[in-house]
């Protein structure tokens, strides 16, 4: 055996390990006060695709909006800055999603770290900004876990955790004296489980009696039988929670078994309204409840950043499509920022982190209010209210029904 | 309760049968394991939903179109690598690790040409109202494909039993080097039965939106481990054995959704392990090893 | 025949193993990125188990997610349940996915794809039973595991490298030890194997745990690495189906094939999912379906009709 192809064997391996680790990644300066560079994640395939790109599309959009205007003002420079928006593509793979987040603290050195959507593609950030002492500005994953009371470095912009979602919706089931029966069917993982559990204890002690309440696992798209099952046990009101393809498929099946209930809820159709209606139809969506989020939903109290008719009209120019719910979440994450640059003497985290603490609950955006729980950086303001559906003459108008400050009318029960 | 448990369980039974039964016939044919078989099925699901989509066609009537299309596409596969394979040292094997390849470049298309999200066509398609058999109300997607599936059982039956390309076909099957001998043309008959059995996944595709859910690009894989259960229970190599197979694993599934619904999405894996391990043979169909 | 090679301390392909090792404890102090680091050395491990596997009695494990899923669940659990020390749970981890190995031993019966698709099954057995909402108590079901506690992103990374060295080890050893040989032996012709006295099904079973084990060990390290994680995220098929190719395309039943495999392609992974996204099933699948039309051997199999020796 002689010693050189061996040899040769050896350099090429080591040539493909320089290649794989240095070719890829320019080795970036010290930060200099010349721009302001927010990381962040999207996923163009996988489950996460669809929510994660609107996001995106709506952090984009305000990140095109300050620039025009010169840049966002950062007040540990006493100037405005460019804003440079750094997004790689998770693929929503967490595995992937963690090198991508080590990738932007360690590589990219970005000054604000923002989340991917929703829960499972946050919660590898969770530990790696804490890690690297980053504050991780968490869009829309309202897992409960994630908010401790020993890590300072996180904070949810854009929808409050999810275990409050149901506040408005039990509320409303108490005061309904004609619904004593509801069936409770979701989808097992954090955000529906914990909506469940928070209001199977509202609903305790109440009128309200809970005669089905029944997880099911997040990949269910046949909803047939377990309707049969749901429709044995008699309800007033039926209450489905679940991820968008949950709900798309329950009011398929619901629709396809000529079931009828006087009360029908589930979450999507009050996020992405327009993905619902192409899915499942307007005749299926009539007079059904939800919770209705902007654009659906007008917040007028804004003190901040533009109203929804400017955004939807900007948005529109810029997009040629109507903005959804995701849209305005990646977009209040981007006026959240914004706020925190404002506001912060310095741009180390936790000063960021303070001057949050700070201005908490006093941001009124197109997304409501903006309130975090001082301790733990979860959201608790931008409550969730009860709508439901009517049929106008050419499309279905939301109706708002509770909270009583922002109904609109009431409800119309049964459902014909 | 009960009996509409046992006659849903018997309408999706019919339905599995029709979307495991090409990837037996396949088997049959060719002694391999057609791994993208539930990519075919999905790229059904997409055609019957880009055509009800642009033109409002019924997926009952795009059933032609399916069967044009993918009986041409199965020919065209056969003759651009299945030769080459079963020449090769380790056929079973090399194919099988192909035809994964293959199954990743179709659903990495699928992506990159339909996106992610999920589709679906109206039920209301087949007429709003519910359908009633024997006192049950069911959807009327759901008694349309079974329906279908019953016929198209019936198609592969009449293919096999009662024509002359079906008798070179079992001829096949049985052995590939003796139905040489005897002067038939076996690549033409077995690209016929590929083209075959991706044209019946297709079809099955067609009606998947009722059946199994929405249509999403990564279905594949999930739909052939479950066409693989529904062979090895019924009997592999056998093309009818799959009616068997279907009706055990509908009837099974739809007592699991109703009683233990929490359980229901394993039982699949586990009907295929416990045959697989104790009657390798399947419930029809004589003991032979696989080992 | 001297299965140690001679004049020098190490066995055949030792020295690649060490260099490799020695590079990812130094490239932490270089390069900032550790989690692609740590993600690189899990597959080069994984790949090794796959080899160790397919590579030297030609089962292949579709469902080798299910130990690697039940390693990180195993050490988890013995975190939380029976606040081991992590080191401690890794091992614990290790068991539970040979256990599993043992349990399952029964499908070595069958052969080839049969095997394949059954293995794959099992997995997602294994992932049922685990994401089950009914065991929520024990497994906290499909709500996922939270290891903060515990997270140490530096000890996690120096496990890892320890998991490494020893999947490195194991082929090594494989490669110049009777175990070794005989397995080839039992791949290439079984009946013979049987003639000339080696215990087909001890062997066999022998290659099964100790690729259990391996994936065992990378899970639970990889648990205590993420310290969040789902079961899907664990269970991920694609977590095989990458192992897989990587030993395919570098040449199963050596040490480099798997390494170079892993280095070429992972890194290809990251190269394109940093700056170009889309695109990379396809080319995954493509090369796939090029390296059974034209290389069934895989990249070690160019060098060897070159006549160099790979070890």
């Amino acid at each position: 055996m002689s010693i050189r192809p061996l040899l040769r064997f050896w350099l090429f391996a080591v040539a493909v390990l320089s290649v794989a680790f240095f070719g890829s990644t320019a080795v970036q300066a010290a930060p200099m006060p010349k721009e302001i560079r927010i990381g962040t994640l999207y996923a163009d395939s996988g489950p996460f695709a669809v929510s994660s790109q609107s996001q995106l599309q709506g952090l984009e959009f305000w990140v095109d909006h300050v620039n025009r205007e010169g840049g966002v003002y950062v007040k540990a420079y006493g100037r405005k800055l460019p804003v440079k928006l750094i997004a790689y593509n998770d693929r929503s793979s967490t595995t992937t999603a963690a090198t991508l987040y080590n990738q932007l603290i360690t590589q990219d050195h970005v000054n604000i770290l923002a989340a991917d959507f929703g829960s499972v593609l946050t919660s590898v950030a969770v530990p790696i900004a804490q890690e690297h002492k980053m504050l991780l500005f968490d869009q829309t994953g309202t897992g409960a876990n994630f908010f401790t009371n020993d890590n300072p470095y996180i904070v949810l912009t854009s929808l409050p955790t999810s275990g409050i979602w149901p506040y408005a919706l039990a509320d409303f089931l108490k005061t309904q004296k004609q619904i004593k029966r509801a069936a409770l069917l979701y989808a097992t993982n954090d955000f529906t489980g914990s909506q469940a559990q928070t209001l199977r204890r509202r609903l305790q002690g109440s009128h309200v009696k809970l005669v089905f309440d029944h997880g099911v696992a997040t990949s269910t798209s046949s909803y047939a039988l377990l309707l049969h099952n749901v429709q044995a046990a008699r309800p007033d009101a039926v209450i489905e929670f679940g991820f968008p393809n949950n709900d798309i498929a329950f009011l398929h099946d619901l629709q396809a078994s000529g079931m009828k209930f006087n009360m029908v809820f589930t979450i999507f159709p009050g996020q992405l309204f327009a993905l619902m209606e192409k899915s499942v139809g307007d005749q299926t969506l009539a007079y059904t409840y939800t919770y209705p989020t902007p654009p659906l939903l007008v917040y007028n109290k804004v003190n901040y950043g533009m109203g929804l008719n400017d955004f939807q009209q900007e948005f529109r120019q810029a997009n040629g499509k109507d903005p959804n719910f995701l849209n305005i979440a990646g977009f209040n994450t981007g006026l959240v920022i914004q706020k925190t640059l404002q506001t912060a003497a310095r741009l180390d985290q936790l000063a960021l982190r303070r001057s949050i603490v700070a201005f908490s609950g006093r941001l009124h955006t197109l997304n409501g209010t903006f309130k975090i729980d001082h301790i733990t950086g979860a959201q608790i303001g931008e409550n969730l209210p009860v709508g439901q559906f009517i049929p106008g003459k050419h499309a279905l108008t939301v109706r708002m029904l509770y909270p009583p400050d922002l109904a609109t009318g009431k409800p119309v029960y049964p459902a014909p | 309760m009960i009996a509409y448990t046992l006659l849903a369980g018997l309408l999706f039974g019919l339905y599995f049968s029709l979307v495991a039964v090409g990837l037996n016939l396949v088997f049959g044919v060719m002694r391999l394991i057609n791994l993208a078989h539930g990519d075919f099925l999905m790229l059904g699901a997409f055609l019957a939903y880009g055509l009800y989509t642009a033109a409002g066609v019924n997926p009952v009537y795009a059933i032609p179109a399916e069967i044009v299309a993918f009986v041409l596409a199965g020919i065209a596969l056969y003759y651009a690598v299945v030769p080459r394979l079963l020449s090769s040292r380790d056929p079973e094997m090399l194919s099988f690790i192909l035809l994964f390849g293959l199954s990743q470049i179709i659903e990495a298309l699928a992506v990159i040409a339909f996106g992610n999200d999920q589709r679906a066509i109206p039920a209301t398609v087949f007429g709003a109202r519910p359908v009633t058999v024997f006192g049950q109300t069911f959807p009327a997607a759901w008694v349309v494909s079974g329906v279908v599936s019953a016929a198209a059982i019936l198609a592969v039956y009449l293919y096999l039993y009662r024509s002359r390309l079906g008798y070179a076909t079992r001829a096949v099957m049985a052995s590939r080097d003796e139905a040489a001998s005897t002067g038939i043309n076996v690549h033409r008959v077995s690209a016929i039965a590929l083209g075959v059995g991706l044209a019946l996944a297709a079809v099955a595709g067609a009606f998947s939106p009722f059946m199994l859910g929405s249509i999403e690009p990564d279905m594949g894989i999930r739909i052939t481990t479950v066409s693989f259960a529904v062979i090895v229970i019924g009997s592999l190599g056998n093309p009818l054995g799959t009616v068997l197979g279907g009706l055990v694993y509908g009837l099974g599934l739809m007592l699991m959704e109703t009683y233990f619904p929490s359980w229901a999405d394993m039982l699949p894996y586990v009907l295929l392990i416990l045959i697989l391990l104790i009657r390798p043979s399947g419930l029809l169909g004589q003991r032979v090893r696989l080992a | 025949m001297d299965y140690w090679a001679k004049g020098c301390g190490l066995p055949r392909g030792g020295w690649y193993s060490v260099g490799v090792v020695a590079l990812f404890i130094v490239l932490p102090f270089v390069y900032g990125n550790h989690d692609l680091l740590f993600n690189m050395m899990m597959y080069l491990a994984l790949a090794q188990g796959i080899n160790v596997l397919f590579g030297f009695t030609g089962y292949l494990p579709f469902g080798y997610v299910g130990f690697f899923g039940s390693g990180a669940y195993g050490a988890s659990l013995a975190v939380l349940l029976l606040h081991l020390p992590p080191v401690l749970a890794l091992l614990v981890g290790a068991v539970i996915a040979v256990l599993l190995a043992l349990l399952l031993a029964p499908l070595l019966r069958l052969s080839g794809a049969y095997f394949a698709i059954a293995s794959l099954a099992a997995s997602e057995v294994v992932y049922y039973i685990v994401s089950n909402p009914h065991l929520e108590s024990l497994t906290q079901g499909p709500y996922g595991i939270s290891l903060a506690r515990a997270y140490d992103a530096d000890a996690s990374y120096a496990a890892m490298v320890v998991v490494l060295a020893l999947a490195f080890g194991v082929v090594v050893y494989l490669r110049n030890s009777h175990l070794g040989l005989a397995l080839q032996a039992i791949r290439e012709e079984p009946v013979s194997a049987e003639f000339a006295g080696v215990n087909v099904v001890r062997e066999r079973t022998c290659a099964w745990l100790l690729s259990a084990a391996l994936a065992g060990l990378a899970g639970g390290t990889y648990a205590w690495h993420v310290s969040v994680f789902y079961p899907k995220s664990v269970f991920d098929l694609n977590i095989s189906v990458f192992a897989i190719v990587f030993t395919l395309f570098g040449g199963v039943a050596t040490l480099l094939g798997p390494i170079v495999g892993t280095l070429l392609l992972y890194g290809l992974y990251n190269w394109i999912g940093i700056s170009q996204p889309e695109y990379f099933q396809l080319v995954f699948g493509i090369v796939i379906v090029m390296l059974v039309l034209f290389l069934p051997n895989g990249l070690a199999s160019l060098l060897r009709r070159v006549n160099v020796h790979v070890p």
